[in-house]
């Protein structure tokens, strides 16, 4: 039952308020108690203590719509520790402001030069609020840069929460207004999203990003043939879980830069779990969503396709380390794996299958999907591997998948020489002899581990069994026609390397390269 | 004595404005099973001396108690005084001092009220007004009821009798303080966060407050009080760990005329209390025979 309270409580009074509220209470309902402190200007001691005696009584009592002057003093008190003292809200109109984000959950708008609220779509927002207030507190304090809401307010029938954002402007706006600023913009971009993907949260505090992306299969599965459905099914599963924060929604318009920092907002989709939850989103912002009408994106970040694209396959890169167009293509297409069961499932639920744009959207990404899935194996992807045709054309793309590698790990430019050397010639060996005259697939993979700092270089292929090793190392000593052909490529690498071993096993040539640096 | 674990050491009497007549109290005590109690009525002792001719072999421990409306320069203050000897002079010189100034407020009132609104009682409610020991605003305020000139006790105060604002003498906080210790008793901050009963003091000044009487011989501050948090209860606790000062506990019970039950002081046992209050418990066994 809710009881309202007006004007003045003091000791001139405090003990008629006390009779009248005990009264109410007695011939009220049982329920918990509300006291509505909308009208209620001031409450001195003597009114405090009326509480402090109602309260005995009704322990679950709560007080709310407390205006600011009347909730410090019942903060200075510790009334505020006691029981639950929800403050009145501002009211804040939004009457020609202007509209500077939009999110899944409500609008952006600058209300003055320092301060923007977030107007939420739903009008019983507060839990909503909170929960995002939380978020964004725990985001800080793990270390990720982003804006608190400092107050809630009344907008219209809806909440809002005010943020300080002086000056900002979102990454989306970047983009459209001066395309030149690209480069920095995915750097940045990248930046916060690796600092996201490195922040160890604890357990049980974010949800898991894999049972979400698990609900989304589940749904997507039955628009599938059965057995497409359940490898995709599968290959989520088997995706392992990981404690590292995603954020959920990243795309330009929650990225901000306010003066020269850069701030992550709208941090209500927060979770944990593997990049590549992440970068299915991603995927639909920038492509998915507007695969086949343009004008999506348009729409929802105020730039055209073509950069979108642009960005995301420069993102991706950057996030990758690498230029290989290969390995990038790889985790694109596991990243459109996850986008399409999400985009699939979130057309069919909140549009049906009746609007024929609609449902044309669903075939459109349907066909996509099975097309991924009868091709991929696997959503897990390693940064530092790079599988590829084992073809001589393709000496230049691993050539530069290595070079980049050893670049990050500060490699001294000698030994990049000399690995490139090394590298060369056991890719013209597997190019040239493994499959011919068929020709095949190899997997190269570059780690670096620490004391001494080693490279270690693996190169792994389905071809005919051989060991490279197995051959005596030519007698160099020999004029140069007296000498056997070939053989020399394994001998340089040998001598270039500081370990060079060969194992067959699981139907595969294994050849690893070991080379300490400095 | 044993070491109390129910006290409170804050009620009021029919004495001054409480409800309940001493013998009434004496059975209230024992009825909610308190092992220590004060009566500390306003600017009087009378209860208190009725009260040690009451108590029997077995009853409850008593320590004798007033509680003076004190007023300086610096603020308004309630002070409450323990473990006096009621015999002496100067405890019984503060309390007519106290009790004079209070009759002649209550005779500015009647004529203030006479004159301006035209109230008068009849000659009988005159004299028992008088006989009262501690007649204040409530009791003008329940007469005005009686006879119909206001709905209200609280009406007839905001409306009727606050519009005289009387600039008549107050004890001074020194005053009392003195006449407590020159007869042996403890002299104690009522409900210091809410200093006279309607106001908010805390922090800095709060602070300030307690050195400007502690300066003038105040030895104790009531920091278990009904009305106060757990913060407010918190915030005296550590000013009389910082100042080595008593620790007393009371609930301001005032009988039916207010919704404060007895005992209820945010205490729960007194033998669990802090250092101060200890210290103040052994003080008062010394010096009290009973």
């Amino acid at each position: 039952m809710t009881i309202k309270l007006n004007g003045r409580i003091d000791s001139n009074n405090a003990s008629a308020v006390e009779q009248s509220v005990l009264k109410q209470i007695e011939q009220g309902d049982k329920t918990s108690l509300v006291l509505d402190a909308a009208e209620l200007e001031y409450i001195s001691s003597a009114g405090l203590r009326v509480l402090l005696r109602i309260r005995k009584t009704n322990p679950a009592m709560r007080i709310v719509n407390v205006s600011p002057e009347v909730y410090e003093i019942l903060d200075m008190t510790g009334f505020t520790e006691m029981m639950t003292v929800e403050k009145a809200y501002r009211v804040v109109s939004i009457e020609g402001c202007e509209e500077i984000g939009r999110g899944a959950n409500g609008k952006l708008y600058r209300i003055d030069q320092d301060n923007v609220v977030k107007v939420y779509k739903n009008a019983d927002a507060l839990q909503d609020i909170q929960h995002e207030r939380e978020m964004a507190k725990m985001a800080l304090i793990l270390g990720i840069p982003t804006a608190i809401s400092y107050d809630v307010v009344k907008v219209g029938d809806s909440y809002g929460s005010v943020f300080e954002l002086l000056n900002a402007r979102s990454f989306a706006k970047i983009l459209a207004r001066e395309p030149e600023k690209m480069d920095w913009c995915v750097k940045e971009f990248v930046g916060m999203l690796k600092k996201i993907h490195g922040t160890l949260v604890p357990a049980g505090k974010l949800p898991d990003m894999k049972e979400t992306a698990l609900n989304w299969a589940n749904f997507t599965k039955d628009y599938l043939p059965e057995e497409a459905g359940e490898k995709l099914l599968a290959m989520i599963r088997e995706v392992p879980h990981d404690d590292h924060m995603i954020h959920g929604d990243y795309h330009t318009r929650n990225l901000e830069l306010q003066n020269d920092e850069v701030l992550l907002i709208d941090m209500d989709t927060l979770a944990v779990g593997h990049p590549i939850f992440e970068l299915g989103s991603m995927y639909n912002s920038f492509i998915g969503f507007s695969e086949r009408d343009h004008e999506v994106i348009k729409k929802f970040q105020g730039f055209d396709y073509e950069i979108g694209a642009t960005f995301f396959h420069k993102a991706l890169a950057a996030y990758l380390g690498t230029s290989s167009e290969t390995k990038i293509r790889e985790v694109e297409n596991k990243a459109r794996i996850v986008g399409y069961t999400r985009l699939i499932r979130r057309t069919i639920r909140r549009y049906g299958l009746e609007d024929p744009e609609r449902r044309a959207d669903v075939e459109h990404w349907k066909a996509s999907l099975l097309e991924l899935l009868a091709e991929t194996d696997t959503l897990l992807f390693n940064a530092n591997e790079l599988e590829l045709d084992a073809v001589p054309e393709n000496l230049q793309e691993l050539q530069s998948f290595v070079e980049e590698h050893l670049e990050a790990a500060d490699c001294p430019a000698r030994a990049e020489m000399q690995i490139g050397v090394a590298v060369e010639e056991i890719f013209v060996n597997i190019a040239s002899y493994a499959y011919a005259p068929e020709t095949g697939k190899t997997k190269i993979r570059v780690e670096v581990s620490e004391e001494p700092v080693t490279v270690t270089i693996t190169f792994l292929d389905h071809g005919v069994p051989y060991d490279p090793l197995a051959k005596a190392d030519p007698n160099t000593k020999l004029p140069a026609e007296k000498r056997q052909i070939g053989g020399l490529g394994v001998f340089l690498t040998k001598k270039l390397m500081d370990d060079v071993s060969y194992e067959y096993r699981g139907g595969q040539n294994i050849l690893t390269l070991k080379k300490k640096l400095g | 004595m044993r070491i109390p674990h129910k006290i409170d050491l804050h009620m009021h009497s029919s004495v001054s404005d409480g409800s309940d007549s001493p013998a009434q109290l004496l059975d209230r005590v024992k009825e909610v099973g308190l092992q220590l109690f004060a009566l500390t009525d306003h600017d009087a002792i009378k209860g208190c001396v009725t009260m040690l001719e009451l108590l029997r072999e077995g009853d409850p421990a008593f320590l004798p108690g007033a509680e003076f409306s004190c007023r300086d320069e610096k603020g308004k203050y309630h002070i409450l005084g323990y473990g006096y000897d009621p015999r002496a002079e100067s405890i019984r010189q503060l309390v007519e001092t106290g009790h004079g100034m209070r009759m002649r407020k209550l005779r500015a009132r009647l004529d203030f009220l006479r004159e301006r609104f035209g109230v008068s009682f009849p000659e009988e409610e005159l004299r028992w007004l008088m006989a009262q020991d501690n007649p204040g605003k409530p009791h003008i305020g329940n007469l005005m009821v009686k006879y119909g000139y206001a709905r209200s006790k609280e009406q007839a105060i905001k409306e009727y009798i606050n519009q005289l604002h009387i600039r008549s003498d107050f004890l001074r906080p020194e005053q009392a303080i003195a006449g407590i210790l020159g007869a042996g008793g403890i002299p104690v901050l009522a409900h210091p966060s809410y200093g006279d009963g309607d106001q908010l003091i805390l922090g800095e000044e709060m602070d300030q407050r307690l050195r400007w009487l502690m300066e003038r011989g105040l030895q104790g501050v009531e920091a278990y009080y009904s009305g106060f948090t757990g913060k407010l209860n918190r915030e005296m606790l550590d000013f009389a760990q910082r100042y080595g000062l008593y620790v007393t506990a009371g609930s301001d019970y005032h009988g039916k005329n207010k919704m404060i039950a007895l005992g209820d002081t945010g205490l729960e046992d007194a033998a669990e209390g802090p250092e101060g209050l200890r210290r103040f418990l052994d003080q008062v066994r010394k010096e009290q025979p009973c």
